[in-house]
């Protein structure tokens, strides 16, 4: 899609920019322009969506990722009790903005097929209560009663209370409205190929021009990894491009986030009744790699999964597929201050950035105005990159 | 044969499309929307996904797609009842890509309406092998649709010209397969589609896209009520099944098809009260164009006249310079109410409206195809050479779907394309195929002047553009208001995507193939940006809506 007009005028001295205007950039300009500061934020692409959000709210660990990357399971455990705490912000802000974000936390379901997949669910469940989350393990029987939409093939699943869905879109907007209100400039198609040094400022060199700033805030995504190496950061951050498939409305019938044990999938149905169908497929990346498209083999194999899983998604067409980049970053999320780089601050969430972006935003933007975050912050020190 | 509609039977004619049973039964509302609208046929071609209907259990089925030919259990579409988990289709076990059946024919050809049937037949001729995938439930498009509801009236010449193409494609030994929809196009040359078996990919070494176009929408107030609907709508009922939309019928729009669609619904019995043209009287400042409209076509021609003539013969009046404004629903039927040169009311049954085409590029787009933007006609214009060439290696395409010329010019850009596919392949010409090259390339020449002398007669005046008002739907499939795009712009949105965001204008069944246009316009007069080719929505796949079912299903040989 293509956007002319989101980019306002540029800057050219401000008191705090905001590189990055994702659910983390949009949040951190907000949180610090309600308390009196002057904030820009500055996009590649189009802020809030370039990367796409599909509106997971996940908690429980994502099984994907623990396949994909055992090594790393501690690390993520490190950060685990931020998830129901993320949750439970993305409420907090649905209330202060007297907004309608379609959030609903009914619970989520990770489906098993077998003893051997239910068996690891256990082990998983029981992980995560010693953590402090709520999870348990439902057998066939139980489910019937909570979730009858699920196909002949599940034989259980383990139920995580805090998980559920919300409608990025109306998220979305919602928080680019709140943003203007509060008075940040939003600039779109701007990209910035440099940062450095100028006396006590920061100067960033951009595709419109040169922006002067006090205070620097990167929340770029996979777009961090450039801007952070001036800092002598290494960031271990990626492009994972991955696919999704969307539904027409229908009456709502999927009240659970479901996942697999053992499969890469997401479903959940939206407030307005649409199925969004995602988890992890890939998708490719365009040569210049500053956007996804879709991919055959992901349309049929994820929906396909989908229709196994949820059998009345058979009977329902798809109308929409979209690419959105993921940023994992080999565990924790990267928050915080720079350290040696006075006023530099950076803002990945991690794996289920969309989950986390609110509360970490949040918690940067707080040290941002030198208050002490609610949560520890060394798990999530960029430091660790050094 | 019988078939049950909301638990009432009602009579049906075997081969004819649900839409045409119901519509002969005088039920024009078919389902009702989220918000509580009611919605029938619009398009009647499969495009805007409105008259949604429950078959046999099975949701949101396109009345004006499905054939009755079987006694089947019709339901409304409500706001979206649970589709039900069993059936025999319930859980199949997944699938991945690599149990997909691929056909790899030497060339693909997506449409069969004139221009690719007549790319196919070339193709062949040329000794290439062909396959044809065609959405509709018999080769011809919409220019040579036939008559599929058995035992009505005999084909005129209009089905009799379509049907001697297809047979002669037919019996070349061109393998055609209807209700073949091809949801998906991906680089560098590969095609997804799925028939009632399943779902299968193609990989040709040509692909020649002659998906044609969709009729234009017009939005004013109550263009979205059961009973408006486009001028191809109430032609396709005609031409396809011999029913009439309605018994008092209005017709307004810009073009010659009006014209012969009040001529067909007048033999048909129906009373059309007027045709309401938006380009001004055709004078003696005319001659011009009605002179070089005879020199290259002069058989149209006379089918024009004949068309003016019956109309005035049967009392339908014939309004030039004035376009339609607003329906209301009005004691069981509609109130349309036209303004311009003359302002005045309707009381009819059904209001059609022919404002122009929109071609149906999205498969040339996904592919990466270059396209430029006509500023005159407000929309994409597929870049190719003169044997339909596009900037995308293996990709040909031909007619409407690159820019609107008509059934004759994309027959003869057809030919064209299917003998150039056919070089490119390696295959060569025989004497016979030169000459019937050089002669589709006159045809072309000669078809494309007679349009051009044709769009200069039927050139609107734009001032006659209809300004509307706040609670006019811009977008039908997510009833977006165009008084709720202005409020969006008023909260800071600029950009099409921010709109789409702000909302959902652009997301629903029809894939913005309504909104999109109309948007455009909107914002080029709101905000003086001008439009060009990267203006409005990327194509997105599916370019149809296409049922997981059928997805998670290998067609079978």
């Amino acid at each position: 899609m293509h956007s002319p007009t989101t980019s306002g005028p540029l800057p050219r001295d401000i008191q705090t920019v905001v590189v990055g205007g994702g659910i983390l950039g949009l949040c951190v300009a907000g949180f610090l322009a309600e308390e009196g500061r002057e904030v820009a934020i500055i996009d590649a692409g189009r802020p809030e969506g370039t990367t796409t959000n599909a509106g997971s709210l996940h908690v429980q660990m994502q099984s994907r990722f623990m396949r994909m990357h055992p090594d790393q399971v501690p690390a993520l455990e490190s950060g685990l009790h931020l998830y129901p705490k993320a949750v439970e912000f993305w409420f907090e802000l649905q209330r202060h903005l007297d907004a309608d974000f379609g959030l609903k936390a009914s619970g989520g379901l990770m489906v098993a097929e077998s003893r051997e997949q239910l068996d690891f669910l256990a082990k998983k469940a029981e992980r995560e209560r010693s953590l402090g989350l709520d999870s348990k393990i439902l057998d066939r029987d139980e489910l019937d009663q909570i979730a009858p939409y699920l196909g002949p093939a599940v034989v259980g699943a383990e139920l995580c209370a805090d998980e559920g869905r919300l409608d990025a879109l109306k998220a979305n907007t919602a928080l680019r409205r709140w943003v203007r209100r509060v008075g940040v400039m939003v600039t779109g198609e701007t990209s910035v190929d440099r940062v450095s040094r100028d006396g006590g400022r920061f100067k960033l060199d951009t595709s419109r021009g040169t922006v002067r700033a006090a205070t620097l805030v990167i929340a770029a995504g996979p777009g961090s990894l450039t801007l952070a190496e001036p800092f002598g950061l290494t960031l271990p951050v990626e492009s994972e491009p991955l696919h999704m498939n969307i539904t027409e409305p229908t009456d709502l019938f999927i009240g659970h986030l479901v996942q697999h044990a053992d499969r890469m999938i997401t479903v959940k149905q939206l407030s307005s009744g649409h199925v969004v169908i995602g988890g992890g497929w890939p998708a490719d990346l365009s040569p210049s790699e500053d956007y996804a498209a879709v991919r055959l083999s992901s349309i049929i194999g994820n929906t396909s999964l989908a229709q196994h899983i949820v059998p009345a998604i058979g009977r329902l067409r798809i109308i929409r597929t979209w690419a959105g980049i993921n940023t994992p970053t080999g565990g924790p999320g990267i928050l915080g201050p720079i350290h040696g780089a006075p006023n530099a601050f950076l803002a990945i969430p991690g794996e289920a950035g969309y989950t986390l972006g609110p509360l970490s935003a949040r918690l940067v933007a707080d040290t941002v105005l030198g208050r002490r975050p609610t949560e520890d912050l060394a798990p999530f020190s960029p430091s660790r990159f050094r | 044969m019988k078939i049950e509609f909301e638990g009432e039977a009602l009579e049906a004619c075997p081969g004819e499309s649900l839409a045409a049973t119901l519509t002969a039964h005088g039920i024009r509302s078919f389902r009702t929307t989220e918000r509580g609208a009611e919605r029938g046929v619009f398009c009647g071609m499969g495009v805007c996904q409105d008259c949604l209907v429950e078959v046999d259990g099975k949701p949101n089925q396109r009345a004006c797609t499905v054939k009755v030919d079987r006694p089947m259990k019709v339901r409304r579409e409500g706001s979206g009842r649970a589709p039900a988990a069993s059936g025999p289709a319930a859980g199949r076990p997944p699938i991945t890509i690599e149990e997909i059946p691929v056909e790899r024919p030497q060339v693909l050809v997506v449409g069969a309406g004139p221009g690719g049937l007549a790319a196919a037949y070339a193709a062949r001729l040329a000794g290439a092998e062909v396959l044809v995938l065609d959405e509709g439930s018999a080769p011809g498009g919409q220019y040579f649709k036939q008559c599929s509801a058995a035992g009505v009236a005999p084909p005129d010449a209009q089905h009799q010209e379509g049907r001697r193409l297809i047979d002669d494609v037919l019996g070349s030994g061109v393998t055609v397969r209807s209700n073949a929809s091809v949801w998906g196009a991906f680089r560098p040359l590969e095609f997804a589609a799925t028939k009632p078996g399943g779902s299968f990919l193609v990989q040709p070494e040509q692909a020649i896209i002659a998906t044609g176009a969709f009729d234009r929408g017009w939005p004013v107030p109550g263009w979205t009520l059961p009973g408006v609907m486009t001028t191809g709508a109430a032609q396709t009922l005609w031409r396809t099944a011999r029913r009439l939309p309605g018994k008092r019928v209005l017709i307004a729009g810009n073009g010659p098809l009006n014209l012969q669609l009040a001529v067909e619904l007048v033999a048909g019995g129906a009373d059309v009260v007027a045709v309401v043209e938006a380009a001004p009287a055709m004078g003696v400042r005319r001659v011009r164009e009605i002179a070089a409209m005879l020199a290259n076509a002069p058989r149209l021609v006379a089918d024009g006249v004949r068309y003016l003539s019956t109309c005035r013969r049967a009392g339908v009046r014939l309004i030039n310079g004035s376009v339609l404004t607003s329906v209301v629903p009005h004691s069981g039927g509609l109130r349309a109410t036209i303004a311009g040169r003359e302002t005045a009311s309707f009381d009819v049954d059904v209001v059609c409206l022919g404002y122009g085409f929109h071609p149906s590029n999205e498969l040339l787009r996904a592919l990466g195809c270059e396209h430029a933007f006509d500023p005159e006609q407000r929309r994409l214009v597929t870049v190719r050479d003169t044997r339909g060439k596009t900037s995308v290696d293996g990709v040909w395409a031909l007619g409407d779907c690159t820019t609107l010329g008509g059934a004759r010019v994309g027959q003869a850009e057809g030919t064209l394309a299917g003998f150039a596919a056919a070089r490119a392949l390696g295959c060569a010409l025989s004497a016979e195929a030169v000459r019937l090259e050089a002669q589709a390339a006159a045809d072309a020449a000669r078809h494309r002047r007679f349009q051009r002398a044709l769009w200069r007669m039927y050139r609107m005046d734009e001032s006659l553009r209809v300004r509307p008002t706040g609670d006019t739907v811009m977008c039908r499939c997510e009833e977006v208001t165009y008084g709720q795009v202005e409020a969006a712009l008023a909260e800071g949105a600029t950009s099409p995507s921010e709109i789409k965001q702000e909302t959902r204008l652009g997301m629903g069944r029809c894939q913005a193939r309504y909104c999109g246009p109309a948007l455009e316009t909107f914002l080029a007069e709101q905000t003086g940006r001008s439009q060009d080719e990267t203006s409005g929505f990327a194509p997105r796949v599916p370019v149809k809506p296409v049922s997981v079912g059928d997805l998670s299903n290998p067609a079978g040989a």
